[in-house]
């Protein structure tokens, strides 16, 4: 549930898509605010339909999106 | 929000002397019986909560939690209230068989009003979340493992009662009345639901802590 191996640039994407609420982006994908704060964090990893589904939210690829963090 | 942080504590402090009453006050105050007085007052504060619900902003009740862990948080309450009154009242299953058991009866009939009000508060909880999403997959994934607790804590306190059961001398057993063990039956399937809604809300508090 919490803390993943997960990098992702959600909050990148939407301050870059004109500050995009979290609660608008929640909304576009289908889940709650609290996953959106959750992902962004870094404390959840998304399924890969999620993921899917926030990378066509913002319009780019999923790797664009999510990158795997190498173990140190 | 002031008067929403008034109002909150001022209903925890009516359901403090409400859940007193219930419990551990004398049995008759002024001519009324506490009991009765007490589940009035708790049910009163229900519906207090009920108002202060009603008129928070839905914005201000999305941003503090998901749905899925405001329903976890109302079930918590009641059903701990729940088992905290059942089992205070255990005893008053033991005096005489079900019609004539006026104890008793009062007992059910408190725990279907608490379930009433349960509903109904959950039921507007619902109403003022309409449109937005209810659960998705990580309240999924939260709701299965607490699931596991809520399904673990039921089969602990079946195999406990079985095992007292089979391992106590049948002299003393007096107590154990058919009524009885079926009341201890009710009692573990409360403490199941228990369980699993306290899980519930620690893995979102957990969640929020970001802890590993």
């Amino acid at each position: 549930m919490s803390g993943t191996t997960l990098l992702n640039q959600i909050r990148r994407f939407r301050f870059e898509r004109g500050e995009m609420t979290q609660e608008a982006l929640a909304q576009a994908c289908g889940v709650t605010r609290q996953t959106i704060i959750a992902l962004e964090a870094g404390r959840y990893a998304p399924s890969l339909e999620l993921a899917f589904r926030i990378a066509r939210a913002f319009g780019v690829g999923v790797e664009d999106v999510f990158q795997w963090k190498e173990a140190e | 929000m002031k008067g929403w942080e008034i109002g909150r504590w001022g209903l925890i402090v009516l359901a403090g002397v409400a859940l007193w009453l219930l419990l551990a006050g004398p049995g008759r105050l002024f001519g009324w019986d506490t009991g009765q007085l007490g589940m009035v007052l708790l049910v009163g504060s229900a519906w207090g909560l009920l108002y202060l619900v009603s008129r928070l902003p839905r914005e201000a009740l999305a941003r503090s939690a998901s749905p899925a862990e405001w329903k976890a948080r109302v079930g918590a309450g009641f059903t701990l209230i729940a088992v905290i009154y059942f089992l205070s009242k255990m005893h008053v299953f033991n005096d005489a068989a079900f019609p004539h058991n006026h104890g008793a009866s009062a007992v059910g009939r408190n725990l279907v009003l608490l379930l009433i009000a349960w509903t109904i508060l959950s039921q507007v909880l619902a109403s003022r979340m309409k449109g937005v999403v209810e659960a998705d997959e990580r309240d999924r994934e939260i709701a299965v493992e607490a699931a596991g607790w809520g399904r673990g804590a039921l089969i602990f306190c079946v195999i406990g009662i079985a095992v007292m059961l089979g391992f106590t001398p049948a002299t003393r057993l007096d107590w154990a009345t058919p009524l009885m063990i079926g009341n201890l039956l009710v009692f573990a399937l409360m403490w199941g639901w228990l369980c699993e809604y306290v899980a519930t809300l620690a893995y979102y508090w957990r969640d929020r802590r970001g802890m590993a």
